[in-house]
This record gives C-alpha cells, structure tokens and sequence, in this order.
C-alpha cells in the first residue's frame, strides 16, 4: 500500500518524460506532415567523404522534388550516421524507424546495408542503396532496392572495352578479400576468356593494409597490360600511388568507386579506366541536364556517379509517393513497393531504367576515363 | 520510441556485459587486453552459427558461445602468465590482429569480411524471445557473479596480482590459476554477449570484432570506472546513449551530423577524464597527477 503513491509518481515522471516523444510520433502521422526520407550513411571517419556525397545528390532531388510541387506533403531528410559500421547502423536505422517513422530510407556500405536490411524489411520500410556494389546486396529483402549497378554487372562491360579498344590481352587483379573482392575476381576469370584475355595474377590485400609495394613488385612481375583495383574509400588512392610510385606504368581500372573526388583529383589516377551506369551530362535528357545544371550550380562541383545514384534513390520516391497521392492511397513501404512492382520503368538521371523482381535497377553502363584535376571523360556510352 | 528505446537499452546491456567482463581483468586483475573484442566475435560466430545451423536458441547460443570463448581464452590467458604492464598490451595487439585476419578468412565459418546474413530470430525452448530480456538477465548474473567474485578470496587473489604480482606470488597466491580462471571468466562473457549480439542484429562481420571495438570497450571501463562493479555500466550508458541523444539534436546540418557528434563526444571524454580521472564512479584520489 505504502509503494503505490511512489508507483504512481514514477509512472507520472515516466509518462510526462515520454510525452514529448509520444507526441513526435503521432504527429508525424497527422495529414499534412512531412514525409521522413532518412539517410544512413558514413558521415564521420574515413569514409565521410563517400557520405557527404551521397547527401548531396539526396537534397538536390528533395529540392527539385518540392520546386516541381511533385507531392502534397513535404518532406523532411533526416541524416544519421553509420560511421559504415554495423552498430551505429543498427542505432541509426532504429532511430529512423520507431522515432522518426521514415518510410523511405537511403543506404549504404555493405556491411552498414546487411546490418539494416532485417530492420527495414521487419517494419517494411524502402531501404534504397546507391553507393555499395557487393553482388550479396541483391534480393536482401523485398524493401531493399539497389539504384547502382552490382558489381557483377560492370566487370564485362570493361572487359568488352579494354579488350576491344585498347588490346589488353594479360590483366592482373589487386583487390581486398571480401563479397565484392571475390566478386570482380569470379567475374575476371570467366569474362577475360571469352574476350581472348587473360587474368595473368590476382592479389588480395587486407582491407585495411595502406603500403602496397611488395605488391606492385609482384604486379609488375606479371607484366600485365592492365591492372584492375577492386578496393573502394582512401585505399584506392592509396594502391594507386603504390602501384605508379612503384613501376607499375600500365592501364589501370576499376568499378564505379573510382568515381569519387579523391580518385578523380589524384595525378597517378590520369588515365585510369572505371564504369558506372550510362551518366552523359551532355546528352539531350532533359533529366540529366538539368540534375547536371543544378547540380553545379548548387554546389560548384561536376556531379560523378554516386551523386547522381542518390539523387535516383531520393527521387524515385517523389515518382512512387505522387502515384500513390494521385490514387488516394496511403505513402508507406508496402504501398510504394506495390507502386514500384506495378510501373518498374522509370525516367532517371542517366536515362531509363527498369527494376527487375529483386529490386535490381538495370541501366545501361558506360566506361570514363579519368583525365585529371576532377576532368573525366565518357570513352564508351 | 518504445522500439528504438529498447533496442538501444539491448545494445546497453550486450556492450555492458562486455564492459563489465573486461573490468573483471583489467580493473581487478590488472590485465590490460586489447583483444576483448576478439572473443566478443567469437561468441557472435558460434551463436550466429548455432542459430543457422540448429535452432536459434537463446540459451543454447549462449551456453556454446560461452564455452568456445572461454575455452579460446588460453590464448590470452598465456600471454599475461608471462608478461604484464605494456608487454601484455602489445602480445594481446597481436592477437587481436590475428583474430581479425582469421574471421576475415575463415569463410566457411564467419562468412569472411560479408559476414553471416539471415541470422534468425531467437527463441527460448521454443517460443519467440526478445534479446533484451535474456541479455539484462546475463548482465545482471554477471554482475553478481563479479560482485561475488570480486568480494571473496578470489577477488582479493586477483587484486593483490594486480597491485603486487610477486609478492602475491611469494605469499603463496596461484598466481597462474587465478589469472587464468580470470581472463576464462571475462572472455566466456564476451562469448555471451557476443552471441546475444548475433541474435539481436541478425547480421554478423568481422567490422564489429575490431580493434575500435576493443578501444571502446576499454573507453567504457575506464570512464565509468576500473575496478568497480557499477562504473563499467555507467561507461557503457554514457559512450551510447551520448551518441545516440546527439542525434536528435534537430539544428545539425545533414551533411555535417557525424562530425559535430564525434567532436561533441570526443570533447566530453576528454574533459571527464581531466576533471574525473578515475571514472564516474572511481575513486577520486586515484588517477590524478601528485605533482
């Protein structure tokens, strides 16, 4: 009897500190309010630089979202960072999710993705990765969408190109030992015969190594015609100063990871060779141009791959959000999966492109070269 | 906010009882490893395993969890029989370095670097489980079982090691014995909350084994408070719910959230331990510079 004034204040306290909280959630559910478009992605340590990246295409499309007046709601990014760990990935997509009650959520990294993907797929949320390449990402979950080209996807396109266009005939392989890494090295050993070529070496180096020496040595020592660098964040640029300050004078490649300004920007890269999907800035759509422009414009820089992935991934939601608003129908993963499965085509940055049944994205891919001070050009379209 | 409430409060818990168990060598025993988070894996990949392979039993995950871990443990527990102070730090480096390249190689059991996916759901004899409950009853008995330890002749066994390992030694103390049982106890926990880990994300990779992750661990030990039963908690409260409260800081711009967080953070750790250098809750006469 004595315990239950005491019960009573503390469930008061507890009620009245979760009031504030209680209220956010209901209240975002209220007409009118927001659409919560979260993003997960690294935005401290090593990889903030991929994050800060992927941020900018995802406001460009919010921008353009809300200038064309594409839906009657707002809506509202909301950024947490994954730091690309598996814990603060799971933190963050819970936070985006029961407090937030984001219904459309931006990825990225492979292990950050893998991490959230059961989170997303339990409250059936869209989970849209446009930055990680690992071919494990396909058919995660039936809410987890890529808008980038799996890895898998771009290695034959280079082969085609370098075998075709510039006579490779050896090519030697460094890459980091994990999902992707395996990926590139599978690919490599059945697509460079077909071609007449041959994958003369293939060296893993862990993923955190940062001197890449004693394998340049071993690189040359293959005599490779080019060398393909399956790696991604600071350690690309890395392995490609250890390769040139080393000897290695040859063609060097890789996937749309060398997209980033940290590649682009580093005067060992000129020259190198990468793909990503189909990206002509020049060409005469309308959509292309203008994320291009705009893009610019907004934020003094040429857009590469990855900006445009998110800007796809961000904008794709207007696409399924108006659908759903225009028939009456309530915005949430299941209705914008629905809305998704029932259209699949769609006119994007780059071009059109189509989803197949694992919420693969398939466009047409391209290959650039890159040409120095951030300069690349587009070699095959 | 209930659910994301209750996950954080189960990240508490797992990260708890791996603050808790390093606190147990370090705090009482003296011995100073960087590899805890190796065992913290090795309980995650045998859970994750059980779960996949047999039954995704709670209780089972744990009890291999526990047993492979603690078994495993020799491979610090040699090392700190023969050295000690910053020797021991350096050999457990090299065992953490070692743990990692082998969960990065060894595919056919950790999955390599893409890790475990699809890892179930747990159960409990059956039935559908939440991890938290299971993981703040493992806390709280190893809790218990520290303050027990750590308040009878073992305990006592441990901290004479810690402040005098040769005159522990020339008092007749088995030096050798109760290291061991020490480093078997602390790593066995990690192996739980390894497994209890593996249950609650459903995904499991060596980035999560690290030795960020060790450093952090050691972080929790050392704010909340070495050598005391409650501190390692309260440093594992801190170092993550501060994170997570600074994210609902609604003035951040989105592409510059991580690294105000991460300055926040880094400039409150670095101010507690000027003006609380022996944790939250040590002892205020230790830590601090006599000079």
């Amino acid at each position: 009897m004595n315990d239950a004034p005491t019960i009573r204040r503390r469930g008061l306290v507890a009620a009245g500190l979760s009031l504030p909280f209680i209220r956010s959630a209901a209240a975002q559910q209220a007409s009118g309010e927001p659409y919560v478009m979260g993003t997960l992605f690294p935005m401290s340590g090593p990889n903030a630089e991929y994050g800060e990246a992927f941020t900018r295409g995802a406001q460009l499309a919010l921008s353009h979202i809300a200038a064309d007046n594409m839906l009657r709601r707002p809506i509202r990014l909301q950024a947490e960072d994954s730091q690309a760990l598996p814990q603060p990935s799971v933190v963050g997509m819970n936070k985006l999710v029961n407090v937030d009650r984001a219904v459309w959520v931006l990825v990225s990294w492979t292990a950050s993705s893998k991490a959230v993907a059961p989170i997303g797929d339990r409250a059936k949320v869209i989970m849209v990765n446009g930055g990680a390449v690992g071919p494990d990402l396909s058919g995660l979950s039936p809410y987890f969408w890529n808008v980038i080209a799996l890895a898998h996807l771009e290695v034959p396109v280079l082969v085609d190109y370098l075998t075709r266009h510039r006579n490779v005939k050896r090519m030697a392989l460094v890459y980091v030992d994990d999902p992707l890494g395996d990926a590139i090295l599978g690919q490599l050993r059945t697509e460079l015969p077909k071609a007449g070529g041959q994958l003369v070496g293939s060296f893993s180096v862990p993923r955190a190594a940062q001197q890449f020496g004693p394998v340049a040595a071993r690189v040359r020592q293959t005599r490779p015609d080019a060398v393909y660098i399956a790696s991604f964040g600071a350690q690309q640029s890395q392995i490609i100063k250890g390769l040139r300050d080393n000897g290695v004078t040859q063609i060097l490649c890789s996937y749309s990871a060398f997209s980033i300004d940290s590649v682009r920007q580093l005067p060992e890269a000129v020259g190198a060779l990468y793909t990503t999907q189909k990206l002509d800035f020049e060409s005469g759509d309308p959509i292309t141009r203008r994320f291009a422009a705009d893009f610019r414009a907004r934020y003094n820089q040429t857009p590469v791959a990855y900006h445009a992935n998110y800007y796809n991934a961000a904008y794709l939601f207007g696409l399924l959000a108006r659908q759903l608003e225009q028939a009456n129908e309530e915005v949430n993963g299941e209705s914008l999966r629905q809305a998704m499965l029932r259209t699949r085509t769609f006119d994007l940055v780059g071009g059109r492109g189509t989803f197949d049944d694992q919420g693969n994205l398939m466009t047409q891919m391209q290959v650039n070269e890159i040409k120095g001070a951030g300069r690349t050009e587009i070699v095959q379209g | 906010m209930i659910a994301y409430l209750s996950n954080l409060a189960t990240q508490v818990a797992i990260f708890g009882i791996l603050a808790a168990t390093l606190n147990f060598i370090l705090g009482y025993a003296g011995i100073f490893s960087i590899a805890h988070a190796v065992f913290f894996g090795l309980g995650a990949y045998a859970g994750a395993q059980i779960a996949l392979l047999l039954v995704p039993d709670v209780v089972l995950a744990c009890i291999v969890a526990a047993a492979i871990a603690g078994g495993l443990s020799l491979c610090l527990a040699l090392p700190a029989l023969r050295v000690r102070g910053e020797y021991f730090v350096a050999a457990s480096l090299g065992l953490q370095m070692v743990a990692v390249t082998l969960f990065s190689e060894l595919k056919p059991l950790t999955g390599g670097i893409g890790g475990l996916v699809g890892i179930p759901l747990p159960t409990l004899f059956g039935v559908p489980v939440g991890v938290l409950p299971v993981a703040l009853a493992a806390l709280a008995l190893i809790l218990l079982a520290t303050a027990l330890l750590a308040r009878g002749s073992f305990g006592r066994t441990l901290t004479a090691i810690r402040d005098a390992e040769s005159a522990a030694e020339a008092l007749g103390k088995n030096v050798a014995a109760a290291k061991t049982l020490a480093v078997g106890f602390a790593c066995a926990g990690a192996g739980v909350a390894g497994a209890l880990y593996a249950l609650h994300t459903s995904f499991v990779n060596v980035e999560s084994f690290t030795m960020d992750y060790s450093v952090l661990m050691m972080a929790m030990v050392i704010i909340g408070g070495t050598g005391t039963l409650w501190g390692p908690l309260i440093g594992t409260v801190l170092l993550l719910s501060l994170p997570a409260a600074l994210a609902f800081l609604p003035f951040l711009p989105a592409t510059e959230v991580g690294a105000v967080q991460q300055i926040i953070i880094g400039l409150a750790m670095t101010l507690l331990m000027i003006f609380r250098p022996a944790g939250l809750v040590g002892d205020l006469s230790r830590g601090q510079t006599t000079a």
